[in-house]
C-alpha cells in the first residue's frame, strides 16, 4: 500500500477549465472520499488519477514515486467503475481473473487470487454465473473482486453505488468500510452523496467547481465548515443560513440581529468585523430548538418520521428554513412555530461566505 | 389472492369490453398480413413447387414428376454451378466481414474527420446497384479502363487486359463488385454494434492494462458477435441470390464461369422458356437456404448462449 499525493493539479478541456491547481496529500491505508455537486470535477479528479486522463499540469505521486506520465497499469491503481464495467459475456470468475489474464499469470495463481477475492466478497458460489445472472449488490461485488485480484497501491472507486437502491446502499456502505478494514488499503472513493462520505471516509475532499474547498475528517467539517458551500453541503438536512447584521464585534464574539430584530451573541472570532456588516448565521436543522427566543417560523411541510419530525418552513421575508424537532413535537402543518438555537451551535459567515471560527465547538481530533 | 382478483377484474373488462371472442379478434388482427403474404409469398411459392414437376414452356404443361429433378442431379453443369456458388457466396461474404470489420473499426476510431469518411463509405450502398456495375464495366474494360491501364503503367501486362473476358479473372472481378457494393451495408452495421459497447469496458481493460489488440479481441469481438453472425446470414443470403451485378457485368459468362444458381435459374426460365426446370431449380435454392438459416439459427442460438450475458 502506498500514499498518493497530488501536487498543483490543473486540468482544461478546451477553453473550460474544469480543476484549478489542487494539491492533495493521502496517507497510506486512508479512506479519502471526494465529495462535490455534479460537475465539481470530482470524477474527473480520479480518472487523472488513474491515468485514464492527463493533467494539463501538476504531478501525480504514488508511493512517493512520480506516475504522472505512466500508463494505468504501471501506476499499481485499481479502479470500480459507476457501471461496474463487468464484461458481459464473462463468467465472474473470468471477470474477475481479467487483469490477470492481461498479465499472463500462471492458472495455478490466477486461481488461488481469484479463489481469495471471492472468498472476501462471498462470491465462491457464483463463479461459474455470468454477470446478467448477478443482483446489483453481487455485481458491485465482482467489480471489487476484479480491483482486488491486482493487489494494487491505490483502489479508485467513481459513485460505485448510485446504481443501487437505498436499502442496497446502506448494506454495501458497510461492506466497503469493513473491506478497507480487511484489505487495509489506501481508497479514494468519489460520490456526490455526502451520507456516503460522512460514513465511510477517513477524511473528506469537498470540491465545487473544480476547488478544494476543505480536506478534512468528517467531523471536521460537520463542526469547522470552513466556507459556506461545506457547510451547507455537509449534514443532512442541509444547514440554514439566515441573513443577520453585526451589532458589536470583538475578537471574543460578535452580537448580531437576525431577520425579525431577534439579537444573539455568537462565540466567534470576530476580529475582522464590524459593526452594521452584512453576514449570515448558519444554523443546522438538528441544533434548532422549540419554543426558544429566536425566529417565527411558518409551517409549510410537516415530516414526521418516528423518531424525527422535520419541519419545512419560511421566515417572514419568504426565506426557507428547515428544522429537525423530535418526534412528538406539537406542530401543525399551516401554523407557525417560534424556533431558537444556542448560540454556541450557531456559525457564522462574513460577507465572501467564509466562516469565522466557533470559539465553543467542539474540538476535533 | 391479490393477483386473482386482479385477473378476474381483467376478465370481466375484457368481457365487458367486447362483443367479439379473443380468439376471433386476434385472427382478424393478423388477416391482412396473413393476406399479404398468402398473395406475394405462399402462392408464389406453391406454384413454383407444382410447375418444378411439370415440363412447362410457352405451349404448356406436362406432368413429369421428379424427372426435372433427376435431370438436375445428374448433370455435371449443375453440380458445378451449385460449388461456384457457394465458393462465390462464401468468398464474398468472407471478404465482405472481414473489410466491414476492419472498416467499421477504423470509423469508431477517435480521429479527426471521422464523421466525413462515415458518409463517404455509403456511396457504393446507396447508389442504384445498376449505375454502380456500369461504373465497375468501365474499369474493367480493357482499352478504356483504368485498372487494364494502370497494369500496362506499370508493366504488369503488355497490351489491354478485358478482365471480364477470361474465366477467371471474370468471376474475381464481379466477386470484387459484389463486395464493392456489400461491404457499407456490413460496416455499418458493425459500426453501430461497436458504438454500443460501452466505454466503461474499454476503460477498465486498458486500467488492467490491456492493449489494443487484446481489447479488440476479448471485448469488441464478443461483444458485437450476434451483429457479425446476423449480417453473415443476411450478407451470405443477399450474395446467393445476387443477380444484378453478375448479369450486368458478365450475364453468366464467360462460358459460365460467373454462372451461380439464380443466374441459372433466369436462363433457363426466362431465357429458354423451361419453366418446369428453372422452377426445379429454384426450389432447390429454396431448399439450400432453408437449411442454410436452419444452421444459422443454431450457430445464432449457441453464440447468444456464449457470449450472451446470461439475463433470462
Amino acid at each position: 500500500m502506498a500514499t498518493l499525493d497530488l501536487l498543483s493539479i490543473s486540468k482544461s478541456f478546451g477553453a473550460a477549465k474544469v480543476l484549478h491547481d489542487i494539491s492533495l496529500a493521502i496517507e497510506d491505508r486512508e479512506f479519502v472520499v471526494f465529495v462535490g455537486p455534479s460537475g465539481c470535477g470530482k470524477s474527473t479528479l480520479l480518472r487523472i488519477i488513474a491515468g485514464l486522463e492527463e493533467a494539463t499540469s501538476g504531478q501525480i505521486m504514488i508511493g512517493g514515486e512520480d506516475v504522472s506520465a505512466a500508463p494505468p497499469v504501471e501506476r499499481g491503481i485499481s479502479m470500480v467503475f459507476q457501471s461496474y464495467a463487468l464484461y458481459p459475456h464473462l463468467s465472474v470468475y473470468e471477470n474477475i481473473a481479467f487483469p490477470l489474464r492481461v498479465q499472463k499469470l500462471p492458472q495455478v495463481e490466477m486461481d488461488e487470487r481469484v479463489q481469495r477475492a471471492a472468498g472476501i466478497l462471498q462470491l465462491t458460489d457464483k463463479l461459474d454465473l455470468k454477470p446478467g445472472q448477478l443482483s446489483g449488490g453481487q455485481r458491485q461485488r465482482v467489480a471489487i473482486g476484479r480491483s482486488i485480484v491486482r493487489n494494487p497501491k491505490v483502489f479508485l472507486f467513481d459513485e460505485p453505488l448510485s446504481n443501487l437502491d437505498a436499502a442496497l446502499r446502506g448494506d454495501m456502505r458497510v461492506e466497503l468500510s469493513q473491506l478497507h478494514r480487511q484489505l487495509d488499503a489506501t481508497m479514494v472513493y468519489v460520490t456526490h452523496d455526502q451520507v456516503e462520505a460522512m460514513t465511510m471516509a477517513d477524511r473528506i475532499v469537498v470540491l465545487n467547481g473544480g476547488r478544494v474547498e476543505q480536506f478534512g475528517t468528517p467531523m471536521e467539517l460537520y463542526h469547522h465548515p470552513r466556507t459556506k458551500f461545506v457547510a451547507s453541503f455537509i449534514g443532512q438536512p442541509n444547514m440554514n443560513l439566515v441573513p443577520a447584521t453585526v451589532v458589536a464585534a470583538d475578537a471574543s464574539g460578535a452580537k448580531v440581529a437576525l431577520e425579525g430584530g431577534h439579537e444573539m451573541v455568537l462565540p466567534v472570532a470576530a476580529g475582522t468585523l464590524s459593526s452594521g456588516d452584512k453576514v449570515e448565521v448558519g444554523i443546522r436543522p438538528e441544533h434548532v430548538e422549540q419554543d426558544r427566543p429566536g425566529l417565527d417560523v411558518a409551517v409549510n411541510v410537516l415530516e414526521r418520521l418516528g423518531g424525527t419530525s422535520i419541519v419545512y418552513g419560511s421566515l417572514q421575508d419568504g426565506a426557507r428554513f428547515c428544522a429537525s424537532l423530535p418526534g412528538d413535537a406539537v406542530i401543525a402543518e399551516g401554523g407557525s412555530v417560534h424556533l431558537g438555537v444556542a448560540p454556541e451551535a450557531c456559525h457564522l459567515f462574513d460577507a465572501s461566505g467564509d466562516v469565522l471560527r466557533r470559539t465553543s465547538a467542539p474540538e476535533i481530533q | 389472492m391479490t393477483e386473482t382478483v386482479g385477473n378476474a377484474l381483467v376478465q370481466e373488462r375484457r368481457a365487458k369490453g367486447s362483443a367479439i371472442p379473443e380468439s376471433l379478434f386476434g385472427w382478424l388482427l393478423i388477416a391482412p398480413a396473413m393476406l399479404f403474404i398468402m398473395v406475394i409469398v405462399a402462392w408464389p411459392l406453391a406454384e413454383t413447387i407444382r410447375l418444378s414437376f411439370m415440363e412447362a414452356g410457352l405451349g404448356g404443361e406436362e406432368y413429369v414428376g421428379l424427372e426435372n429433378y433427376q435431370d438436375l442431379a445428374s448433370s455435371r453443369r449443375f453440380h458445378q454451378t451449385v460449388v461456384r456458388t457457394f465458393y462465390w457466396m462464401f468468398l464474398s461474404v468472407g471478404l465482405k466481414l472481414v473489410l466491414g470489420l476492419i472498416g467499421a473499426t477504423l470509423l469508431n476510431a477517435a480521429v479527426p474527420g471521422r464523421s466525413l469518411f462515415r458518409v463517404l463509405v455509403m456511396p457504393p450502398w446507396v447508389i442504384p446497384m445498376a449505375i454502380g456495375c456500369i461504373g465497375w464495366l468501365w474499369l474493367y474494360n480493357g482499352y478504356f479502363g483504368v485498372l487494364s491501364g494502370t497494369m500496362q503503367w506499370i508493366g504488369l501486362t503488355d497490351g489491354p487486359f478485358e478482365f471480364l473476358a477470361h474465366k477467371r479473372s471474370a468471376f474475381y472481378s464481379a466477386v470484387v463488385t459484389d463486395v464493392w457494393v456489400g461491404t457499407p451495408m456490413v460496416t455499418l452495421f458493425f459500426l453501430a454494434a461497436m458504438q454500443g459497447v460501452p466505454k466503461d469496458l474499454y476503460e477498465a481493460a486498458y486500467v488492467d492494462g490491456a492493449g489494443r489488440w487484446y481489447r479488440f479481441r476479448r471485448i469488441t469481438i464478443p461483444q458485437i458477435m450476434p451483429v457479425i453472425v446476423s449480417m453473415a446470414l443476411l450478407s451470405a443470403i443477399f450474395t446467393f441470390n445476387s443477380f444484378e451485378i453478375i448479369w450486368i457485368l458478365t450475364e453468366g459468362g464467360p462460358r459460365g464461369a460467373t454462372t451461380t444458381l439464380i443466374i441459372d435459374t433466369y436462363k433457363k426460365a426466362i431465357s429458354n422458356y423451361k419453366f418446369g426446370e428453372g422452377a426445379a431449380r429454384a426450389v432447390i435454392i429454396v431448399v439450400l437456404l432453408g437449411v442454410f438459416s436452419l444452421i444459422y439459427l443454431f450457430f445464432l442460438n449457441k453464440v447468444n448462449r456464449h457470449y450472451g450475458s446470461g439475463k433470462k
